[in-house]
This record gives C-alpha cells, structure tokens and sequence, in this order.
C-alpha cells in the first residue's frame, strides 16, 4: 500500500462527509420544527412574564416570523461559511459558544477513551489468559456489576465516598473558583478535578471493552491459523501477542469507533453531575430552552466529530490488519 | 404634600434604621477579604438583566449594577444611587437627587443622563416587566448632571417599589448607546456602578466578580470576589454545599427536602427571610372559559378541597403559608394585603366542597365520582409533582376524577398560555414590589392576552375588580389605594378564579463560615456588599 492512497482516500472520504453532515443538520433542522413551543416562550417564561408586545419583537428577531423553508435556506447558506448562527438566548455566536465548550468535552472524551481502552483491553486479555479461574471469574464478575450500574449512580457514590468522606477529590467543576491557579498549578488543579469525571464515565466502558476483548480473545485461540502458528513452533507467548492479540482487537476499536457518538451522549449525565462545562450540558440545556441555532450547531459538532472518528478508526484497521485494503 | 411627607419620614426613618443595625449588628467586627461562592441554577442565558429578567440573571447582575433605590423588610425604599426625592402633590413628578461622585467600573462619572438612558431607552423598550413599569414615563429630564425629574403621564405610586438595581438596573450611557441594546456586546461584559466588578464568565462553569475598590460606600464591599458557580445536578449541588466548596444557594437551587438535610449539618444554616419583595405564590389556575371550571361554585369546592397546611407540612417542608387571596401577605406591611376575603383555608373544607358540587350539578355518579379533569402540573420540578399528585388525591375525595400530566415547560407553557387547552393547572407566580406590577396581570380582564406568558390564563375578569385596579394603579394616597385592593381582593377571592394554596418562604442555604448574606426582601437578588465571611 503506497502512502499517496492513503491521503487519497482521507481527502476522498472527507468530501463524502460533505453530504453526510448536510443530511444530518437537515433532517435535525426539520425535526427540531416539530417541538411544541418556541424559544421567545421560554425567555418570557423564563422570566415570569413578558408583555406581547415584547415576544414579538423577540420572534421577529430570532427570524421566527419566516416560512420554515426560508429559515432553512438561511441557516444552510450561513453554514456554507461555518456561520453557525447567533445563539439569542445565550447572547453570543454559536461558534465561539462550541470552541469554549469543545476542549473541556474532547479532554474528558481522550481521558476516559485512553482509560477505558488501555484497561479494558488489559482487563480483557487478562481474563482470557486466566479463562476459567478465579481472577476470571473475578474481572468478569466486576465487568458484569459495572456495566449494569448506572452513570449517575456511580458518579454521586464517587462524589460522597472520595469527596465528602475522604475529601481526597473536589465535589465538581473544572477547577477551583476561590484560588485561581495559573501555570502549571492550574494543570494539576484540572487534573485533580478531572479524576472523578473520568472514572465514572470510563467504567461503564471499561467494562463493556474488558468482556468483548476477552469474548473476542478466546474466539480467536479456537482459530485455524492459532493452530498453525503452534504447529510452527511458536512460542504460546508470541502467538498471544503477534497473532491473536492483534486480531482480537478489531471488534474492540470498532466498537471504540461507533461510541464515540454515544460517549458525547453519555457525558451529557456526567458532566451535569459534576458540572463539567462542556458541549453534553449545552445541549441538554439548549433543547429544553429551544435554542435550535445552538441546538443545530451541537448536532453539527457532533456529527462531525463522529464522522472524523470513523475515519480515525477505519486508518487504524489498516495498521492493526494488513489484509484490509482502504480505497 | 402628604406622600411627599409620608416618604420623607421614611427616609428619615430608614436612615436611622441602618444606623442602628450598624451598631447594633454581631458583637464581631465586619472582616475585610474572602471569597463567596454562589450557586445559582440554571445557568443564566445572559447577564444583561436589563432585557432579561430570568432569575438566574438577577442573581449575577445585581452584584454588578446599582439601582436609585434599595429596599427595606418593610418593603419602604432606601437611598442608593438616588440620595433623596420628592414626589409632586399631583404624583406625576418625580425628582431624583443622585449622589455624586459615583464612578461606573470603566471610570467614568455616574450621572442623570445614565438615568435617562436606562429608563427611557432600554428599561421602557425592552425590559420585559420595565414595559409595563415605566408605560405613563414620558420624559426623564436632566436639568443638571445631579438630578434627574421622571415626568409621568399619569400617576404611577407602584414606580418607587421597582427600582433596585435587580427590577431596573442603571446603565452606562456611553457604553450602552452604541449599537443595538437587543444584541449589544456588553450584555455578557456589565460595567455598572455596583460594589462587585465584572470580571469574566467561564459558561458552563462560573462568572466571576471581584471586588470593586471604588465602590461610593465607604469600606465596602467587604468580600474581595464573589464566584457564582453553575452545577447541573441537584445532588451535586447539596454535595458542593456539604463540603463548603460553595456557600450560598437559594431561589430553589436547593430541593426543599435537600434544605432539611443540610440544616442539620453544623456548618450550614438556613434563612429564610428574604421572599418580601418576590413572593411567590403557588396556586391551581382555574380555566374558567370552560366546563365545568365556568362555574364558580366548582372553583370554590377545589379551593375547599386542599388542605394548605399538610401541602406546606409536607411538600413544602414547612417553608411557606397559607395563601388567603390574589395579594401575598407579604403586602401586609404597605397596607395592600386584606384577610378580610372568603376563607378557603377551613377545617370543614372537604364537607364543604361536597356541598358545593351537589349544588353546582354534579352529583356523584353509581362509582362515586362526579366528572373527570386533567391536571397540568407545572414543570419546576420534584416538589411541583408531588403537589399535583396531593392535588389528585384531594380531588378524589371530593369526586372529582383528575389524571395528572407533566411536560417540559416550553410545551406547558404553550398549552396554558397561547392554546388554552387546559382544565386546571399548577402555577407559580409572583407578586412582586407592587400589586400592580405582580398581581394585576393574573386577575384583570386586561391581561388576558393570548401567547403572553404568566398572565391572565385563567381567562377570568369582572368590571368592578377592573375598575379598582385601574383606580389603585393611578392613586396616591396609601389609605385610599389600600381600600381599592381590600375590595379587590373581596371580589377576587369569591369568585375564585384560582386557588391560592401557599406563600412561599424561600429557604437560602448558608455556610455559616459567611454573615449578613440575606439583608433585603430582594433575596439574593442583591450585591453582597455587606456579606463578610468570618
């Protein structure tokens, strides 16, 4: 495989997302019409009353008043220029609002992806080479009682045990309000406060990874090419990790690949839990409010970053399988 | 001249009233330095409280801006960016003596024509409530940098309750002017004259405010910065309070039952003082265009039906009253409220209602109910619910058969406010400073008003009560106006277009580490400009 077909194929799968993402925001932007109510009836409920005079002139500025078709048109003819609209009650242009909120949601995704992959993966391997002992038994058993547990669940067990008992941890937020560090102190100050979040939202995963790498370990020692290897003359600890460890992997980053969409999904109850200001909150706020201009640019984001994570993952097949071809 | 007088033994009164809470106050002295974290929940969607009167809004910009008026527990206006003023015999003229030497936070001099600005070109255009509050202003004039002279086109005695720096916050001129108020830039970035600065809004996570080394009272702030942090989670948020990560919480950040908990924690303590100029009142909203809500003996026998002190007991944890009528008791101290109305609020209530539905024409069918309803709860939250799930239980015994339904708020208040497609819902609303401001848009005829939120949609009117309304809107004289909304609150509570059920308290949770947090009826609506921290 020459490197030139790789980039070929990066640019032409990037231009196949053009439609994808368009259909996207569409089909999201006809759907949002169908909520009941509108976003100049949450700000005037929002505060306790407003004359009608007032809601109009908020309509007719939100450009309420148009057919939807031509709300559409404008919507899509801005994003031909990434304008991404003004978001009126938040007062400020969704873009910014999305580039504030964007880094503290991809640091939580990359840590609990990092965490629960690595230890997953680990957790996995290690129970198929101890399949059908106790440590087995024990990994699987554990696997089992986190993936049935729920998120919210979990994060508040985390909060009153390690912050309110132990007060080793902060109870939320992103970093210290009273202090204010700078520098490096404020790196170790939002890695402290990182710590909590991660781990809830990791363990779900962690375990999901640990009991499909194992399921997939065991399938692949069964296998012909195991027994050809060892025929070979290989040693068991070589054929683990040249053979069925590699092969192993692919449904576990296949798997990895497709949440990515559900980890921006299931940050939403994480980071409300421990007010962690990143896109999961924003939306969930920004739906009940009917804001749909930020709204549309969250789905934006998000399909986009799923998109881009698909093709991360596709590349990475071609280095972990050799026999699959891109293109 | 009698107002004029009435007001200048106010000042004179209040005057002294903070002199001797100065010296009167705790034993220690006031300490300098510290930081208050406040959670305030939601987020609020913008800082701009001049257009948006969300209470997360105020919640964070009235540490920022001043108004002309603070305001007492006794409800009676206090110097504060206004020194003194006189209001004309004929009350269509107002003049405001402002203090001098006060600066905004970018330097510049406060003076009357930041007064004229934020009266007559925003609070008057876009303030949600300042449409209505300001609607007889006509004019500001500014004969000299000092004084500004409101010109009204009728009187407007309820104008002298909604100026604090939370209801109509006073703007930089030269800032503000420039560009489109709806969309301005500085919204999001308050310069006002208030003792905390604005310093910078991390969303999704805090804003904060520093001290304001300027700030035109001597000494204070005694805080150097207030954080208002936003956590999503309600237990998060009761964990954050435990823990002394953050120090004050109210307006419902905290869940009732949450409140309870935390009070018996030793380093927490609950006021509950601080509803006065708010009160919020809970109430069922009656439609009253439609079978079988068009009866009024049908409204009574609900009104009958609740018994307010096991809702307060044990849905509210004790945190209210017992509501009587349209107008909160909290008025009792301006002369306004009147008890003497028909009394909902019996032990024979259940017996009563009975009574009354009989009487109406709906007598008990073979499996003992009358008719059936679907109750609308309002969307605010767990206590909301358990309210409509008592309310069902109330109305069973009284055979009355209701389903409860429960929807996100912009879809309830679409179908209680704009469709009208409803039998009887919950409702949450406030009374504000003044009656006029609070309580007219639920019972006059004139607030009926299709599509406009926390209004009339009870749909309800009658001449007489419209009458005295329009009267107490225009008059004067205390003695007088107090007469008008007895007999308002007569008519009103007869034919019951709305139960009223309770008076909330809201609870303020307070680390006790910090002092003189609550000190006005605006809650934490406030400045903090005398909250220290031990």
């Amino acid at each position: 495989m020459k490197s030139g077909s790789l980039g070929g194929y990066v640019v032409r799968r990037l231009i196949q997302t053009v439609p994808v993402v368009l259909g996207v925001v569409i089909v999201n932007f006809l759907l949002l019409q169908l909520a009941p109510g509108d976003l100049a009836t949450v700000l005037a409920g929002e505060a306790g009353g407003a004359p009608k005079e007032y809601i109009d002139q908020l309509r007719a500025r939100f450009g309420h008043d148009q057919p939807v078709y031509i709300q559409l048109f404008n919507y899509l003819r801005n994003l031909i220029v990434l304008d991404l609209g003004y978001s009126f009650r938040q007062s400020a242009p969704v873009f910014d609002l999305l580039m504030q909120r964007l880094w503290p949601t991809l640091l939580l995704m990359v840590c609990t992806l990092v965490l629960s992959l690595g230890f997953g993966i680990l957790m996995g391997l290690l129970a198929a080479l101890w399949v059908r002992t106790w440590k087995d038994n024990a990994i699987s058993v554990a696997a089992i009682i986190v993936y049935a547990t729920p998120l919210f669940w979990v994060g508040l067990m985390l909060i009153l045990v390690f912050s309110i008992r132990l007060d080793w941890f902060p109870t939320s937020g992103m970093e210290d309000v009273v202090a204010f560090h700078e520098g490096w102190a404020r790196v170790a100050d939002i890695a402290h406060h990182l710590v909590l979040p991660t781990l809830t939202l990791s363990l779900f995963y962690l375990a999901l990874y640990a009991r499909l790498m194992r399921a997939s370990m065991l399938e692949q020692r069964g296998l012909d090419y195991v027994v050809t290897a060892r025929a070979k003359g290989q040693s068991e600890r070589r054929i683990t990790t040249r053979h069925v460890f590699r092969n192993a992997l692919l449904p576990v980053v296949t798997m990895a690949g497709v949440q990515t969409g559900g980890l921006i999904g299931g940050s939403v109850v994480v980071e409300s839990i421990f007010a962690w200001p990143g896109l999961g909150q924003l939306a969930y706020q920004s739906l009940f409010a009917r804001d749909y201009n930020l709204l549309l640019g969250i789905f934006f984001l998000s399909a986009v970053l799923v998109v881009v994570v698909n093709l991360i993952v596709d590349v990475v097949y071609v280095f972990l399988d050799p026999r699959i071809r891109i293109g | 001249m009698r107002f004029v007088g009435r007001f200048a033994i106010a000042v004179l009164a209040v005057g002294v009233g903070i002199g001797a809470f100065a010296a009167a106050g705790p034993a220690v002295a006031q300490k300098r330095g510290g930081t208050l974290v406040q959670v305030t929940q939601p987020e609020p969607p913008t800082l701009g409280s001049y257009i948006s009167t969300a209470s997360p809004v105020g919640q964070v910009a009235a540490k920022v801006y001043d108004g002309l008026l603070e305001y007492g527990f006794d409800l009676k206006p206090i110097p504060s960016l206004a020194q003194s003023w006189t209001i004309a015999d004929d009350g269509r003229t107002i003049t405001f003596r402002l203090r001098p030497g006060v600066k905004f936070h970018d330097g510049r001099p406060f003076t009357s024509a930041d007064v004229q600005f934020s009266v007559m070109e925003v609070l008057k255009k876009v303030h949600p409530r300042g449409i209505n509050t300001f609607a007889e202003v006509t004019a500001v004039e500014t004969p000299d940098p000092m004084t500004a002279v409101f010109r009204l086109a009728k009187p407007a005695p309820y104008i002298m309750s909604a100026l604090s720096g939370y209801e109509s916050p006073m703007l930089p001129k030269h800032i503000f002017e420039q560009g489109d108020i709806r969309t301005h830039q500085n919204a999001n970035n308050p310069i006002g004259t208030g003792p905390f600065k604005f310093v910078e809004w991390r969303r999704g996570e805090f804003v904060r405010l520093d001290r304001n080394p300027d700030y035109w009272k001597p000494g204070l702030p005694y805080l150097d910065r207030v954080v208002v942090r936003f956590i999503g989670d309600t237990a998060t948020r009761a964990a954050a309070l435990e823990k002394g990560d953050a120090h004050v919480a109210g307006l419902g950040a905290v869940p009732y039952n949450d409140v309870k908990r935390l009070e018996r924690l030793p380093n927490i303590q609950i006021e509950t003082r601080g509803s006065e100029m708010l009160s919020p009142v809970v109430e069922l909203m009656f439609n009253t265009r439609k079978a079988p809500f068009d009866n009024p003996k049908v409204r009574q026998a609900i009104s009958y039906a609740i018994d307010r002190k096991f809702v307060i007991d044990n849905i509210w944890f004790g945190f209210g009253r017992p509501a009587t009528g349209p107008i909160s008791s909290n008025f009792a101290p301006t002369g306004l409220y009147s008890a003497n109305v028909a009394n909902y609020n019996v032990p024979d209530g259940v017996e009563r209602a009975n009574r009354l539905l009989d009487e109406a024409g709906f007598p008990r069918r073979a499996d003992g109910t009358r008719f059936e309803i679907v109750h609308d709860i309002t969307p605010y939250g767990e206590e909301w619910r358990r309210f409509g799930e008592y309310t069902q239980q109330a109305l069973a015994r009284i055979g009355i058969r209701a389903t409860t339904r429960y929807e996100d708020v912009a879809t309830w208040l679409k179908r209680t406010y704009t469709d009208y497609d409803f039998d009887m819902t919950s409702n949450w609303l406030f009374n504000l400073a003044d009656p006029v401001l609070g309580v007219h848009r639920a019972v006059h005829s004139r607030f009926i008003r299709q599509g406009t939120v926390f209004v009339n949609g009870a749909r309800w009117g009658d001449a007489r009560a419209d009458e005295l309304m329009d009267l107490a809107t225009v008059e004067t004289d205390a003695t007088r106006r107090a007469a008008q909304y007895a007999e308002v609150q007569k008519i009103v509570a007869e034919a019951a277009p709305l139960a009223w059920v309770l008076e909330v308290n809201f609870p303020t949770v307070i680390d006790r580490r910090f002092r003189d947090v609550i000190v006005s009826p605006l809650n934490i609506f406030t400045n903090f400009d005398r909250a220290w921290r031990e």
